[in-house]
């Protein structure tokens, strides 16, 4: 009786699947790695959102970041790619299957040096991806070298401080005109999990850039991605919430100032309760001055940056056939020996 | 004076840009309609427009299609290269010029001179088109000189602009200007003329790139990622502009999708993608493009992605001579990226073959889940070749080892994604969105379950079964082709386009007292009868387009040791496609030395 009932109290989701279904194999990362607290959101998004998770694609580059794939969503088929080339593959794979939800996993390292041209070109096309920057600002695997995200005056463990202006991916995609741009931070659960929702509902680019603490190489005190720096000096833009299509009830408290939702391609909403002054994201000059106000003061601003919902997809772009292209039978790839036929003849004539 | 019937090579010197090609093509297609043998070869610039170009229409009806010897009849209206055209000419050669071509004329005496104010007679037809139209009046001279066929003239002038009636009207009224002028102010004196034949088979003329093109389309392909490069590009244009006809339904959606990418690098990524997700993905580059790839050609091994990479292969090394051919890029491909590799090489010799082997390399990569290569070189890719029709495939797509339905993959004992089964190194295979086998792809060392591994034994054994993979594809790929008489002892082994020269450098050999047998490779690793050719022959040569001897350095490794001293190297290049004597020559010269 007692096992029966055990199972009875484990929770399901919108398709009947438990957690477990969402979970991977133990980590290897450093204790306390701020990526393996963005792994369990990534875990909790996909259940709470009921993606069935073997429709689920989850690609990455290579870095610590890149090596997480490997704990969450065990059913999932995944590809540990080349250093900063995921997005090419998730491109390839997206033309001959457009119906899995793909799911990218990239560092700083991965992201804003060997890989930024693809990362770029990705968000040019629109391609219909969750891109999560898991972004510390140093090189892990190596043993602890600035990345280019590093911020100006931050001081890792050892050495001298960063002099380099870092880049913002955030900004840039904005630049770009990239349609979903979100930051966050490990240590926000709350904030990060409904981003992360949002973003999987999301039909197109979604940069989801999320600070993310190396506990090991960047976690001192003069680092400004430390989990101490990170906490004190965090300007959220907006509380959110993420309210999925299939379950509207879901819905936290309404909250009692303003509050602004916006549609998701797939009917969801995300809810962004105002907290000093409203953001809204889809002024991308707002966007950017907030960016650049928050890098002024030393600051890091988290929160739906911007939102597009009105640009094409890459899966528009490419004209495809509704079904997608692995479903097709041999004779539909393969044109007919009568067309061929018809070509020799204008051929010949 | 004896006249030369369908036996020399004109060489026509114009500017790149000048609308010569579509005169050159008349020229080309109008001898090809009156049953001439003849192929043209385009020798341009790495430019738009301005610099010198030739084009080179070799007429023999020995079937001769390499540019020949000499030049019997030099076009000059190009006067950046006038004195070099003009010095480069034996005697008894013919000129037609443009005598109005400022401070240029031709005073040599040991050659037939015909001057032609071709500029004149342009501006008189049409003052505003007179470039383009001085090319058009020169091939009217050429026509007459050589009493070329009116009617299959103008056929080849409504074949090249298609339907564009005052575009025809403009070229016929040009071609007639140019014939008339030669009629009236020119007096014939020298021997060369043409004659019709009768088409053996009919044939007609296509670029090896459309070939790939059209392969491909009928290899099912799904997916083409390319980024634009000389000599590759007309490959993916190619399919681009079949894609309406071939692939398209009738809302207009379409079944091959086509990414532009930003670089070579991230085509590749996009092939592996294609293929890792159950697609027939392909990009078609050349060297330099495949320089870019290496790593990820080395990742599609290493984690047995079905790929296909087609190399149109240039000059190198770097950006070497982009608009110029050689067979230099066999070594990269056979063990492209770093590491351990050895990847499958499909060599077309013919259009034909483009055709057929564009189908087969998707055919391969599933069967194998490895990358496979197709090397193909700008002289066939893109000159036009007398094609005999393409046939349909002859068997249906094999797909590999994919297990699609969830029974199938019960059945197995052990599901492993790297699991050797079957005892011939192909393993079997789930797709992403299947949920069956859930695995994540990796570069990194793996077992045979695919998870990650350092284990000494897990590395060894996963190498040994690539490599015998590979070795167990030899036999099941396109076979040599070998034209042998049991009296030679002397054995040929080329590749490629080379075998538009191969009948011409054998005669030449003949002529020079060799007797010689021929072994065409036409993919790697190579098939079995290629050590059989190497045991029936006291001295095989293998011959290519480069510096080094890169094939005859491959078959060097792999044949057993007591025939290795049974093969020799012929390997030169000079970026322009083979002339045959300097082959035969150096073949000459090896046997000499060999005999010594």
């Amino acid at each position: 009786m007692s096992e029966r009932k055990r199972e009875r109290a484990v929770k399901l989701n919108v398709i009947n699947q438990p957690k477990d279904s969402y979970t991977g194999g133990p980590s290897s990362l450093c204790p306390g790695c701020g990526h393996d607290q963005i792994s369990n959101v990534i875990i909790s998004a996909a259940w709470e959102n009921g993606v069935e998770p073997h429709r689920i694609a989850k690609m990455s580059g290579i870095g610590c970041s890149s090596k997480t794939p490997a704990y969450y969503l065990g059913q999932s088929h995944g590809f540990n790619t080349v250093h900063g080339r995921m997005p090419s593959v998730t491109t390839g794979a997206y033309a001959i299957n457009k119906d899995l939800l793909y799911l990218g996993v990239s560092g700083d390292g991965d992201s804003a040096s060997i890989g930024i041209g693809q990362l770029i070109h990705a968000i040019r096309r629109n391609m219909n991806m969750v891109y999560v920057l898991e972004n510390n600002g140093v090189y892990g695997l190596t043993k602890g070298q600035y990345s280019a995200t590093a911020d100006v005056g931050s001081k890792k463990r050892k050495g001298p401080a960063n002099e380099i202006q870092p880049i913002d991916l955030c900004a840039l995609a904005i630049n770009l005109g990239c349609t979903f741009v979100a930051r966050s931070f490990s240590g926000s659960r709350r904030q990060l999990t409904s981003i992360l929702r949002a973003a999987m509902s999301h039909k197109g680019f979604a940069l989801v850039d999320v600070i993310s603490p190396c506990v090991t190489f960047n976690n001192n005190d003069e680092s400004m991605r430390s989990y101490g720096y990170v906490k004190d000096n965090e300007v959220t833009l907006h509380m959110t919430d993420y309210i999925p299509h299939f379950d509207p009830m879901e819905e936290v408290e309404v909250p009692e100032g303003h509050f602004r939702d916006i549609t998701l391609h797939d009917g969801s909403t995300i809810r962004l309760e105002t907290i000093s002054e409203e953001h809204d994201p889809s002024d991308s000059m707002a966007a950017l001055s907030a960016l650049h106000e928050a890098e002024t003061n030393k600051k890091h601003v988290t929160g739906l940056l911007y939102f597009d919902a009105n640009k094409p997809s890459l899966a528009e772009d490419l004209d495809l056939v509704d079904t997608p292209l692995l479903d097709l039978g041999d004779d539909e790839i393969r044109p007919s020996k009568d067309s061929l036929d018809a070509l020799n003849a204008e051929f010949f004539s | 004076m004896d006249a030369i019937v369908n036996d020399f090579t004109l060489n026509i010197a114009t500017a790149n840009g000048t609308g010569s090609q579509s005169a050159n093509l008349i020229l080309l297609d109008s001898l090809f309609e009156m049953g001439v043998p003849v192929s043209g070869k385009n020798l341009f610039p790495s430019n738009i427009s301005g610099l010198p170009t030739w084009y080179i229409l070799r007429l023999s009806d020995n079937g001769y299609q390499a540019p020949g010897d000499r030049t019997h009849i030099q076009i000059l209206v190009n006067p950046a290269t006038w004195e070099e055209d003009l010095d480069a000419l034996e005697p008894g050669s013919v000129v037609v010029w443009n005598s109005d071509t400022k401070n240029k004329t031709v005073e040599r005496e040991d050659i037939v001179s015909y001057p032609v104010p071709m500029t004149s007679l342009a501006r008189k037809i049409n003052p505003k088109l007179a470039k383009l139209v001085t090319n058009i009046i020169y091939v009217g001279v050429v026509a007459e000189l050589l009493s070329i066929d009116q009617k299959c003239l103008e056929d080849a002038v409504s074949k090249q602009f298609k339907g564009k009636t005052s575009a025809i009207e403009l070229n016929i009224q040009a071609l007639q200007s140019g014939r008339d002028y030669c009629s009236e102010n020119l007096t014939k004196s020298d021997p060369f003329i043409v004659e019709k034949r009768d088409k053996t088979s009919a044939q007609f003329f296509i670029e090896g790139n459309e070939a790939v093109a059209l392969g491909s389309i009928y290899g099912g392909c799904q997916m083409l990622a390319w980024y634009p490069i000389t000599p590759s590009s007309s490959i993916a244009e190619g399919i681009i502009a079949y894609i309406p006809r071939l692939r398209t339904d009738e809302d207009g959606k379409t079944n091959l999708a086509v990414i532009q990418a930003e670089d070579e690098l991230a085509a590749a990524g996009m092939v592996i993608g294609a293929g890792w997700a159950g697609g027939r993905g392909m990009t078609a580059t050349s060297g330099p493009g495949i320089s870019l790839m290496q790593e990820f050609i080395g990742l599609a091994y290493f984690a047995e992605v079905p790929s296909v990479f087609w190399d149109v292969n240039r000059v190198g090394p770097s950006t070497g001579l982009p608009t110029r051919t050689q067979q230099s890029d066999i070594a990269m491909l056979y063990e492209g990226s770093h590491g351990d590799t050895q990847h499958i090489v499909l060599i077309p010799g013919t259009v034909e073959e483009c055709f057929e082997f564009g189908w087969v390399a998707f055919d391969c990569a599933e069967r194998f889940q490895t990358p496979i290569f197709g090397l193909s070189d700008l002289d066939l890719g893109m000159n036009k070749w007398a094609c005999n029709g393409f046939e349909y495939p002859d068997k249906p797509m094999d797909r590999g080892k994919v297990v699609r339905e969830k029974d199938v993959f019960e059945a197995f004992e052990t599901f492993g994604r790297y699991l050797d089964v079957d005892g011939d190194g192909i393993p079997y295979r789930t797709l992403p969105g299947s949920g069956m086998d859930p695995i994540l792809y990796r570069g990194t060392g793996h077992n045979p379950m695919g998870v990650y591994s350092e284990k000494p034994d897990d590395y060894h054994n996963l190498m040994a079964r690539l490599k015998m993979k590979i070795e167990n594809s030899r036999d099941l790929l396109p076979e040599p082709l070998m034209r042998e008489e049991e009296d030679a002892d002397i054995g040929v082994i080329y590749l490629g386009s080379m075998e538009n020269s191969i009948q011409e450098i054998d005669d030449i050999l003949l002529g020079m007292g060799h007797k010689v047998n021929q072994c065409r490779i036409r993919a790697l690793p190579f098939h079995s009868k290629v050590e059989e050719f190497i045991r029936r022959h006291k001295t095989t040569v293998v011959l290519e387009i480069n510096r080094d001897g890169q094939m005859y350095g491959i078959l060097r490794r792999e044949i057993p040791n007591d025939i290795v001293t049974k093969v020799h190297s012929v390997a030169y290049s000079d970026g322009l496609p083979p002339r045959a004597r300097i082959y035969a020559n150096l073949i000459d010269e090896k046997l000499k030395e060999v005999e010594h």
